[in-house]
């Protein structure tokens, strides 16, 4: 096996199949932001202009959600635990999902991606740099629409169907035995280090305060407005890393 | 991120490529140190159970990259630090950690990864007191695709399958050249004196922990 981190001959094949790659979407925002609502609109929009689209939801990899669920009903994982094993998730929805469907020209619609994590640990108290390398080499999202919510919004909106969950609500870190209290101080900083992230990282922001139709036809125009470019030399990086494993596509 | 490791308990680190090697060199260490009158315990590879729980899901799904067998071990180690390690150092025993660090590095150097990523990975562990190698049996043969038996020979097992370049012979002689060149030649007879004279503070413990080293 050759190093994964030395693949210029694969970077070259990468760079020839810039224009047959498909696009990569993440929705982020805190809860109760109607993310889901809008992946939803988006991708059936899609598919009715003859797109081909896949969509992959936060902590869903078949191998490794029934691990994160077994160990979240225990309540025993520390913020590391709980962040890596969200990673290893992410990594395997990454090379089983997200990157066979981009590089077959498909449309990925992620229900969030990176930033979920780096929000949501750094809120733990975890290094933001510590996190990014976890994450590497990592596909960097063509667009990052950033479903923005206040706090309070997202605690009102969370509360009207259900109590929020332990790890959700940031119980481990907050100590808090009431799931709504602890969930809109734990919130607070998630939606914090969101704000960070979203000038570092260019999101594009919808005001997720608006009625649905109005958020999916700017989602739309977001949408359309995306210009084709070339793989960024991070995102070369890790698909380089995922066809030396599959020599196969690399023909 | 390190955490600090706490006193007045030892952590020695027994590193090797194979997983056999290591278990046989911490049993003997620790029984050494036992008939010297040293509190000593062991904490082992995949005490999380997370590996052997991966290879229960659907075998369609057990498609493993080196990246995430890394974080995999990096995730077991969070969990022997906070439930078998530190509980242990913080009652004053000596711990022996088989394997620890250098293992993961050397062995997801094996694998194909950068050693730059797998230490900012693993920046959370404490440095251990002591390195001791575990003496490689069988240096010229590959890693046996038996999943239970240790970190590489896990990954040569999955990897095996999934993995078409991956070759077990090469990835193990290039984690032994690694380790080899990483680990300090300690040998076991100078630990052994080092620590002979080694007396924990008795009594210290707290229930969890002295639940948590009598698991090890």
């Amino acid at each position: 096996m050759r190093n994964v981190a030395s693949h210029e001959p694969l970077a070259a094949l990468v760079a020839a199949h810039d224009s047959k790659r498909g696009l990569l979407i993440a929705f982020e925002g805190p809860e109760g932001s109607g993310k889901t609502t809008q992946r939803r609109l988006l991708k059936t929009w899609l598919q009715s202009e003859g797109h081909d689209v896949v969509t992959s939801r936060w902590a869903s990899s078949r191998l490794v959600k029934p691990l994160i669920k077994a160990r979240k009903r225990l309540r025993v994982l520390t913020a590391e635990e709980y962040s890596l094993l969200h990673a290893i998730d992410f990594r395997h929805r990454l090379d089983t999902v997200i990157l066979p469907a981009l590089w077959a020209g498909k449309t990925v619609i992620a229900d969030r991606y990176l930033f979920t994590a780096l929000a949501r640990d750094a809120a733990r108290g975890l290094e933001l740099d510590w996190l990014l390398h976890m994450y590497a080499p990592l596909v960097w999202p063509d667009l990052v629409v950033y479903f923005a919510l206040d706090p309070l919004d997202s605690s009102r909106r969370v509360a009207a169907t259900r109590a929020p969950r332990f790890y959700e609500s940031g119980q481990d870190v907050t100590g808090l035995a009431d799931p709504l209290t602890s969930y809109r101080q734990f919130i607070d900083r998630v939606i914090t280090e969101y704000e960070n992230l979203s000038v570092i990282f260019h999101f594009v922001k919808v005001d997720a305060d608006q009625v649905v139709y109005r958020q999916h036809r700017q989602v739309r125009q977001i949408v359309q407005a995306v210009a084709r470019r070339p793989w960024p030399e991070f995102s070369v990086e890790a698909i380089s890393e995922w066809l030396a494993r599959h020599p196969h596509l690399a023909g | 991120m390190a955490r600090e490791a706490p006193a007045p308990g030892r952590l020695i680190g027994v590193e090797g490529s194979r997983g056999a090697d290591v278990a046989a060199e911490a049993d003997a260490l620790v029984k050494r140190l036992r008939a010297r009158g040293v509190d000593a315990a062991i904490s082992r590879w995949d005490a999380s159970g997370l590996f052997a729980e991966l290879l229960l899901g659907d075998a369609a799904d057990v498609v493993l990259s080196p990246r995430m067998l890394a974080l995999m071990y990096a995730t077991d180690l969070v969990f022997r630090l906070r439930w078998e390690i530190q509980p242990a150092l913080a009652h004053g025993r000596v711990v022996v950690a088989a394997p620890y660090v250098s293992t993961a590095i050397g062995v997801g150097i094996g694998v194909g990864l950068p050693e730059a990523w797998l230490r900012e990975v693993l920046r959370f562990a404490p440095a251990a007191a002591i390195t001791r190698p575990a003496k490689e049996r069988k240096p010229d043969a590959g890693w046996q695709p038996k999943a239970d038996r240790g970190f590489g020979e896990y990954c040569a097992s999955v990897l095996g399958s999934t993995s078409p370049g991956f070759k077990r012979r090469a990835a193990r002689a290039k984690a032994m050249a690694w380790l080899a060149e990483a680990s300090p030649k300690t040998r076991r007879k100078e630990i052994v004196d080092g620590l002979a004279g080694y007396e924990h503070p008795a009594g210290k413990a707290e229930p969890s922990a002295r639940a948590a080293s009598q698991r090890t």
